[in-house]
């Protein structure tokens, strides 16, 4: 009879050893086995904190490369000052303007999305039956899919020469323009948080109010949204990360004008994002030098812009979260 | 001959070059680019291993690319500033030689629909400097003026600064595009526009204004009337190697061949040839 | 309120939501519709026997006897053409005759070095040659015929140069008899106007038809050939019908534009009836055929997207998107992993929760700026490498872009793995890693693959990250991944703003924007298909 050295069970004999194995482990391998969960452990949560080095990298070498204009040039200067004039003798960067004109077409996106955003996120939770939804949620997917550029070269080939001539504007690449096409793009990502927000309240609360014999549009005002509303004001922070956030569709079509609109309200002039003075900039400033670290700077701005609103649309669905729990 | 060879995913990703094909890279100017581009098609008809990238990202960035080594040839349509590039050349090693290879006039263009048939400088002074708003206060259409310019690194601006606007500052609420195409595409596609292109982009969809009494043609460039014209350079780091492929390409335009490209282009060629 | 306002409210409110829902499908149709519709014509147009000669010359394409077969049918048709212009032309067109002088003076000057004569006599050979080339000139642009006629005698006075017998310098002669003979028959003084007339529509006839047979080469591959699209063609005539004048409306207001028929400018002449023989036969002389090139998808441009395809850029997209994903997807679906298996609700997993979601919500331009300064700047020549941009800084970009993507696709589908499948696996005995690598990553591959494919789609649609890291407007195919690349995403931007080219052949414009939209659609019903078939398979159990 074999037996296996240090077992405490003797076992008969097997016809063929590799099949069977002990059920007991010695201490050399059970040592081993414990080292290895540990280490491999060890292995994958280092390889997750990838995300968390990302992080940091970006953080830092975005910060690291705006030092030396934050030192060298007057912050003070940089934020509440107008003229952008980084080629001229005297190079100035005065980034006012472009700050202000990418809170301008984001608000004004915004204007135009939430509206629409709501009132679709509404009918998909609450008017239309599973089939409906079945087609219409593709179609939102679509919206979100189609890649920015395709969006910038509709604005700027077909909005922006049809604004001209209908509409009678004197120039097609303007605020409005980008706004309508960054409300487009906002809209799915609004749809989609504040839809997941409203369904997950479930129908009880629902159907207490209809119960009490109030319509299906006084249930959603007075019931529905105000109880999700972490949620919903979480969906309208999203789209306004994803509207600030963009590139391509500002640079190609909001006229690249370093200028504050004046009337304030006059969408049908040209404006500047930060966005898009960091894209059609970069490419021909000289690294190191002072151009260069301005807009790494913008960058910095943009950067905590949107770190700032992802807190706070995590805070709000946190207590979103907490809300339905407590329900 | 031309066709597409099929690399697997794998050889593409390989990483480490393939050593063999002689490479040309050529960066800079949007207005001398397309120059570029026709001598660099005809190169690859003449020496087929030779292979050249064209990037068109404005006189300044082929300036700066020159300088770091980035690039054979910089293309420009302004001499290197003394300051800022050749100072910056010279201190990393680098000696910028300059080859003209044509002429071209910065010319004021409008929407056809414009009556306006010319301007004089203090008047496009104004209008880019926000002084004049609409059409109308120069006998024109009662439409307001939409002022286009290049963005800051073109070498098209950096002359139109200098030569029109005198280097003083423009109005803050002027459009910005980033390439003389893009200039083109604007106010061909808008009526009250007024913008500044290369020669060689004024055709049938945008109307050059006389400037200062003087009609922007290939004779009063070449004879310097038009008050905006500007020589269009290609430079090298020091003089090229007699016989070297960099050499054959800043050495073209003198050619006949490499003169009616210039020309074909639609700008104006050194020579009568 | 009352209960019927109330009600109607709400029927109200109920249509505005539906209406919200119809005004996104419309945006979308709008949006999508005219892209693809005139995309299409990149792929699916009517091209002519000019397509199938570029075709033939510049990509090795179609057989050659057919092609000339055809050639040769078309001829006829078109030598009318260029008959009546000869007819019209001759004593009206002095530019040709010019450029003829220039060419014969230049001819003359190669022959001279050909044969070896330097020094002096050759100065003094190319010296008259220049002078009787300025003579000629000076007479064709004159408008007084006296001094016409005196430059010509001047000019035939070297007829009989024994220096010029045998040479190039006798085209000098034969041109200048040939003036003085047409000379004699024309108006000169509407000879300018003719003149300029005609220039004009000698340039459309080429830009349909091609080069003249028998005239020199044009630089330019686009002036090589003639209208190569049916479509195109039809613009090009009513440009030959039609020319285009701004007049004034009313003082004061802009100019409005009108189109004179050109046949009037030539009414009683010789070349009136070309304006009907052109319409009549133009399919005669262009034979267009439903084309379908779907070599647009493979071929490379040519002479800056005048012909050709996009084939370069759908190659580096592809190079950089698989680059990415190699980084990517096994960063994803380890984290992944560990994220559902192993973690517990500690600060260090919420830190990296909040990481994610901070990279998802970085913009993609800032993600440039880090993929310039970290990776190309730093990493590289920490590598060794050179600093520059190129499709591994791009695709590293890319992949951390692409990460919280990557990772919340494939947590949702290891986390709907159904707990009885794990449980099943711990009763055989198996250590957790090797229940995960046999039994539940396999049953959550296809909704990792919905997340790797939502990846590829995402990597491939982002623009401003690889502006800075990878991309270029104009270069060739790379040979390694350390070479920058073009890619559909750049190259749609360029097209759209920057390339004069592409506003006169906009199904190529077009065309680029499609296949990248086309790509990233299909991608993404690839997805959506497959998680529903993912859907439907987990629930069944």
């Amino acid at each position: 009879m074999t037996t296996h050295k240090d077992s405490f069970i003797a076992l008969p004999a097997p016809a063929a050893d590799r099949i069977y194995r002990p059920l007991a482990l010695t201490p050399g391998e059970d040592l081993k086995g414990y080292i290895l969960a540990k280490a491999g452990h060890a292995v994958l949560f280092a390889i997750t904190c990838t995300s968390v080095l990302s992080v940091l990298l970006i953080f830092f070498f975005v910060i690291r490369e705006a030092v030396p204009f934050v030192r060298d040039y007057s912050l003070a200067q940089f934020l509440t000052r107008s003229d952008w004039y980084p080629e001229a003798g005297a190079a100035r960067f005065g980034a006012l303007a472009v700050i202000v004109g990418s809170a301008y077409v984001t608000l004004a996106a915004l204007v135009f999305a939430v509206p629409v955003g709501i009132l679709a996120a509404v009918f998909l939770s609450d008017v239309v039956d599973f089939r409906v939804r079945a087609w219409v949620k593709p179609m939102i997917e679509i919206l979100a899919a189609i890649p920015s550029v395709a969006y910038g070269f509709f604005a700027v080939r077909v909005l922006a020469p049809w604004m001209q001539t209908h509409w009678g504007f004197p120039t097609g690449t303007n605020a409005l323009n980008s706004s309508i096409v960054l409300a487009v793009m906002a809209v799915p990502t609004i749809i989609s948080v504040a839809e997941d927000s409203i369904s997950a309240l479930g129908p009880e609360l629902r159907e207490a109010a209809y119960s009490l014999g109030s319509t299906r549009m006084e249930t959603t005002f007075k019931v529905v949204i105000p109880a999700a509303h972490s949620g919903i004001i979480a969906a309208v922070v999203l789209g306004m990360m994803r509207a600030i956030g963009e590139t391509m569709v500002v640079w190609m079509a909001s006229g690249n004008a370093n200028q504050i609109p004046s009337p304030w309200w006059d969408l049908s002039q040209s404006i500047r994002t930060m966005t898009a003075t960091v894209a059609g900039e970069m490419g021909e400033t000289a690294k190191g030098s002072l151009h260069y670290g301005a807009l790494f700077t913008v960058g910095v701005l943009l950067l905590i812009v949107t770190f700032t609103l992802n807190l706070v649309s995590e805070v709000l669905l946190a207590r979103a979260k907490k809300a339905l729990g407590k329900a | 001959m031309r066709q597409m060879r099929w690399y697997a995913a794998v050889a593409v990703l390989a990483i480490g070059s393939v050593a063999g094909a002689e490479t040309l890279r050529i960066e800079g100017s949007t207005t001398v680019g397309p120059i570029a581009d026709a001598f660099a098609d005809y190169f690859k008809t003449i020496q087929p291993g030779l292979e050249i990238t064209v990037n068109k990202t404005g006189s300044g960035n082929g300036a700066a690319a020159l300088i770091d080594g980035r690039c054979d040839i910089a293309t420009m349509s302004r001499f290197m500033k003394t300051d800022e590039e050749f100072k910056k050349a010279v201190e990393k090693g680098v000696t910028p030689v300059a080859h003209m290879i044509g002429m071209d006039g910065i010319c004021i263009v409008v929407h056809p629909s414009n009556p306006i048939k010319e301007l004089k400088s203090d008047q496009v002074r104004d209008i880019y400097q926000g002084k004049i708003k609409s059409w109308k206060e120069l006998g024109g259409p009662d439409t307001p003026i939409v002022a286009i310019s290049r963005d800051t690194s073109s070498g098209t601006y950096e002359g139109f600064h200098e030569m029109v606007m005198k280097k003083q500052d423009m109005a803050p609420g002027i459009e910005q595009v980033n390439a003389n195409p893009q200039m083109h595409a604007r106010v061909s596609s808008t009526v009250g526009a007024i913008g500044y292109v290369g020669m060689g982009f004024v055709d049938a969809k945008v109307k050059a204004v006389r400037f200062d009494g003087v009609e922007p043609k290939r004779d009063t460039i070449l004879n310097g009337t038009y008050p905006l014209s500007r020589p269009l350079f290609l430079f090298t780091n020091g003089y090229p190697k007699l016989g070297s492929t960099i050499h054959k390409f800043v050495t073209f335009h003198l050619t006949e061949k490499g003169q009616e490209l210039v020309e074909a282009k639609g700008f104006v060629p050194i020579t009568k040839y | 309120m009352k209960l019927i306002v109330r009600q109607g409210l709400d029927k109200v409110f109920t249509v505005l939501t539906g209406t919200a829902v119809v005004v996104l499908s419309l945006v979308l149709l709008v949006i999508l519709g005219p892209m693809i519709v005139k995309g299409t014509s990149a792929v699916l147009f009517h091209g002519t026997v000019e397509f199938r000669r570029m075709q033939q010359a510049l990509f090795n394409r179609g057989s050659q006897g057919q092609l000339a077969a055809e050639v040769a049918e078309t001829k006829a048709a078109r030598q009318k053409v260029y008959d009546l212009i000869d007819a019209f032309k001759q004593g009206i067109d002095t530019e040709s005759l010019k450029d003829q002088a220039g060419r014969i003076h230049r001819q003359f000057g190669q022959e001279l070095q050909d044969k070896g004569i330097q020094g002096e006599q050759y100065t003094a050979l190319r010296s008259i040659s220049r002078d009787i080339r300025t003579r000629l000139e000076q007479a064709f642009d004159s408008r007084d015929p006296n001094g016409i006629q005196q430059d010509l005698a001047y000019v035939l006075g070297f007829a009989d140069d024994p220096r010029f017998r045998g040479t190039a310098a006798e085209g000098f002669f034969r041109i200048a008899r040939q003036f003085q003979k047409a000379a004699g028959r024309v108006d000169v003084a509407r000879r300018g106007q003719y003149a300029t007339a005609l220039a004009e529509v000698e340039g459309i006839v080429a830009e349909l038809l091609g080069p003249r047979p028998g005239s020199p080469m044009p630089p330019l591959v686009r002036q090589q050939y003639g209208a190569t699209r049916w479509e195109q063609a039809q613009a090009i005539l009513h440009r030959f019908s039609f020319t285009e004048q701004w007049v004034e409306d009313q003082p004061g207001r802009p100019l409005i534009r009108r189109e004179v028929r050109r046949r009037e400018q030539f009414a009683g002449t010789d070349l009136e009836p070309l304006f009907d023989y052109v319409p009549g036969h133009l399919s005669e002389m262009l034979r267009p055929s439903l084309t379908i090139y779907w070599q647009f998808l493979i071929d490379d441009s040519v002479e800056s997207h005048t012909f050709g395809g996009v084939g370069p850029e759908l190659l580096g997209t592809l190079a950089i998107t698989l680059l990415g994903m190699l980084f990517v997807v096994p960063l994803g679906v380890i984290s992944a992993a560990y994220l559902v298996e192993q973690a517990g609700d500690n600060w260090a997993v919420r830190t990296i929760r909040m990481c994610i979601n901070t990279l998802a919500g970085v913009p993609s331009i800032v993600f440039g700026l880090f993929g310039l300064a970290f990776f190309v700047l730093t990493l590289l020549p920490a590598l060794g490498l050179e600093p520059k941009a190129c499709v591994l800084a791009a695709s590293l970009t890319l992949a951390v872009l692409t990460l919280p993507v990557m990772i919340r696709s494939s947590e949702e589908a290891i986390r709907a793995v159904p707990q009885t499948y794990k449980e099943g696996a711990f009763a055989l005995g198996a250590s957790p890693f090797r229940t995960f690598v046999t039994v539940t990553l396999p049953a959550a591959l296809p909704g990792i693959l919905t997340g790797v494919i939502l990846s590829l789609s995402r990597i491939a649609g982002e623009t401003a990250p690889v502006l800075f890291t990878g991309a270029v407007a104009m270069g060739r195919v790379p040979h390694s991944a350390l070479e920058p690349t073009r890619t559909l995403s750049y190259g749609s931007y360029d097209m759209a703003v920057g390339d004069r080219i592409a506003m006169m052949f906009p199904h190529n414009q077009y065309g680029m924007v499609v296949t990248l939209v086309v790509l990233i659609l299909a991608l993404n019903g690839l997805a959506i298909v497959l998680r529903t078939r993912v859907f439907k398979r987990l629930k069944g159990h």
